[in-house]
């Protein structure tokens, strides 16, 4: 009941004292506020930076993995993975009959420098030719028409399911959907479109056309090509098992002797995600540094303020103490001042903080038209506000202690008898 | 022991290390009080009041002697229990008044209830009370630098009292105010005694002095006399 009644009165006390040197407070805090603004726009931006990356591997899909020649993230000797034995057509079939964790197992056959043909407009893009599954993945949900059937694809039908980017180009607002292209001097009949997903640096996978693997064969042709084999894992957990199993089978079907290295590579998102991981630690590095630095630049700023206003209310102490303030009151008062002060300079960087959360985006988004930032927050994430003003309590009692203890420490008498 | 008595002193030393030097401001002092007296304690500078002063109301503690407050020996008392006798015993009244500028006439009385846990509700009763009994009811939301000196004074005597003390202690309490506003002071003080307060005043002032029933004078850091003053 002391406490709460203290507490209260002290809270009282600090405010008045405050806001009787309100611009001196102010100043006080700018260490303070400094160091808020970056913890918030640190955390906005590795938040943000999150968003975009999730984005980006939900592009590829999440629970895929695909067994290529190569390695996507450019790990491997170029030399070692160019000797490296093609996958073929062969391999991807022996692997499909004998995966058993996995959803699908998807050949796909591509060409990355094809094009395709509508009237007199020519359009490079990438052909792929695979299997009716594919139409089952992530990355084909289509915005009109439908993928292509196991009978279509069976057969070698001459039809494509063309990518945003190629419906843009060569259709522009007009329905797609049953007009004929050429591949290759090959007409294809157009059956689906692919909703856009080009994002960030991914942009060319709205550039691509799949047609039935029977019609790639004998439109552009299997040899020397090497195949990748997406597996599609159906979730997330998954990934693990069909890992495994996939490369027990491929180095069966692979003859790779016991010992040496697989002669094939497994790519999936997960790859990326340890490049991604460096980002945010280094960007954590950068951004603690300067925050601490900011914070105990602000901490003397406060401590240093605070022995002055010790000083000047040394009569009121002594007042306080002859009618009954303990030592632990004393202190209590100047340490709800002082952290107060880091409060004050908190409120005062969120708007701050906001004002450049707000404005990059806005940068960002609306004048350099950069599509992929507008999956980034424009506001300031309520959690770090709570996590800000948390530290500034923290900072502003360790900052206000020694002058609170100075404080508490005074003797009645003589602080009676200070005179200004 | 008596169980009237609240004050119990004896042979109390008070001395001071001033460098190299020894100060002695209090020797060999014994003295009692006892339950709704009216004391003043008188003597020139240097006498030796001030740290009296200082002793009787817990601020400070003796060198050697003994001092029972109500049966307790303050010398050994640490910190906390001081401050809580002060806070419960003792209502101080200053020659400055030493109130609170930034806070109103109410908040300066309420402050010991604060200090003792009373909850805000019975806190602003009290002091209401306290304010009312020194006549200051119409100027609760007062802020003291809107109050004149004599009002000020009267701000400081309820906030001595709001606690019920067992006594109030009050060092030169006119000696900031004019000849008529200090009367009425001293006409206050008359009446909390009357009302049955113990009341120890601390001046160099035989005017001032002549109010108490008592009179104990003070010189070199003993006491010289020790009287009791018909004409109160």
């Amino acid at each position: 009941m002391r406490r709460i009644s203290e507490v209260s009165e002290s809270i009282r006390i600090a405010v008045e004292s405050l806001r009787m040197n309100l611009l001196r407070s102010i100043l006080t805090t700018a260490g303070v506020v400094v160091g808020v603004v970056l913890v918030v726009v640190m955390g906005w931006t590795i938040g943000g930076l999150d968003a975009v990356w999730e984005k980006t591997i939900s592009i590829i899909g999440k629970d895929m993995l695909y067994i290529d020649k190569w390695d996507w993230t450019g790990r491997g000797n170029w030399r070692s993975l160019e000797s490296r034995k093609d996958i073929t057509l062969q391999h991807a079939e022996l692997l499909k009959q004998k995966m058993e964790s996995s959803e699908y197992v998807i050949p796909i056959a591509r060409t990355w420098g094809g094009s395709v043909v509508r009237g007199n407009t020519s359009l490079r893009c990438s052909i792929s030719g695979t299997t009716t599954e594919y139409g089952n993945t992530s990355a084909a949900e289509l915005t009109t028409g439908r993928f292509f059937t196991s009978i279509e694809e069976v057969r070698g039908e001459k039809v494509v399911v063309i990518g945003h980017g190629v419906a843009k180009s060569l259709f522009n607002e007009q329905d797609p959907v049953g007009q004929l292209i050429k591949i290759s001097s090959v007409p294809y009949r157009i059956i689906g479109v692919i909703e856009k997903r080009g994002f960030l640096f991914m942009d060319f996978i709205d550039n691509q056309v799949f047609i039935p693997l029977a019609a790639f064969r004998s439109t552009i042709g299997m040899f020397e090509r090497s195949v990748s084999v997406g597996l599609k894992a159906g979730s997330e957990r998954m990934l693990a098992v069909v890992r495994t199993e996939a490369i027990g089978h491929m180095r069966a079907i692979r003859n790779v002797p016991p010992g040496s290295a697989d002669d094939f590579s497994i790519n999936e998102m997960q790859a990326f995600d340890e490049q991604a991981k460096n980002i945010r630690v280094g960007i954590w590095i950068v951004g603690m540094g300067l925050t601490i630095l900011a914070f105990i630049v602000g901490s003397i700023g406060i401590m240093n303020i605070m022995y002055v206003s010790v000083t000047e209310r040394t009569k009121e102490i002594g007042v306080r103490k002859a009618i009954g303030a303990r030592r632990s009151s004393i202190l209590l008062q100047f340490l709800i001042e002082s952290a107060m002060l880091c409060v004050i300079g908190a409120v005062i960087a969120f708007p701050i903080a906001q004002l450049i959360v707000g404005s990059a985006r806005f940068l960002a988004v609306d004048v350099l038209h950069q599509e992929w930032a507008s999956v980034v927050s424009p506001f300031v994430p309520l959690d770090l506000l709570g996590i800000a003003v948390g530290v500034s309590i923290v900072v502003g009692l360790a900052a206000g202690f020694l002058p609170a203890l100075k404080a508490s420490r005074l003797d009645p008498v003589e602080a009676l008898r200070f005179e200004q | 022991m008596s169980s009237q008595s609240i004050i119990e002193i004896s042979n109390l030393v008070k001395r001071y290390e001033m460098g190299d030097e020894e100060v002695y401001a209090l020797r060999d002092v014994s003295l009692t009080i006892g339950h709704n007296e009216y004391v003043a304690i008188m003597g020139p500078s240097g006498s030796g009041k001030s740290t009296l002063m200082n002793m009787l109301g817990c601020l400070d503690t003796p060198t050697s002697g003994t001092y029972l407050f109500s049966g307790h020996n303050v010398r050994e008392m640490d910190d906390d229990d001081l401050a809580e006798i002060r806070n419960r015993e003792i209502g101080f009244v200053f020659q400055t008044f030493n109130l609170l500028p930034r806070a109103t006439a109410l908040q300066n009385v309420e402050l010991p209830l604060v200090y003792s846990g009373v909850s805000k509700e019975e806190r602003q009763r009290r002091a209401q009370e306290a304010l009312e009994r020194v006549q200051l009811a119409d100027r609760m939301t007062h802020k003291p630098n809107e109050l004149s000196g004599g009002q000020r004074q009267r701000v400081a005597i309820a906030r001595a009292i709001v606690t019920a003390p067992s006594i109030i202690l009050a060092d030169e309490p006119t000696g900031n105010l004019d000849t008529k506003t200090g009367h009425d002071i001293m006409a206050l003080f008359r009446d909390l005694w009357q009302a049955g307060n113990t009341v120890i005043l601390v001046t160099h002032e035989e005017d001032i002095a002549r109010h108490a029933r008592r009179i104990i004078r003070l010189r070199d850091g003993r006491i010289e006399t020790d009287t009791v003053n018909p004409d109160a």
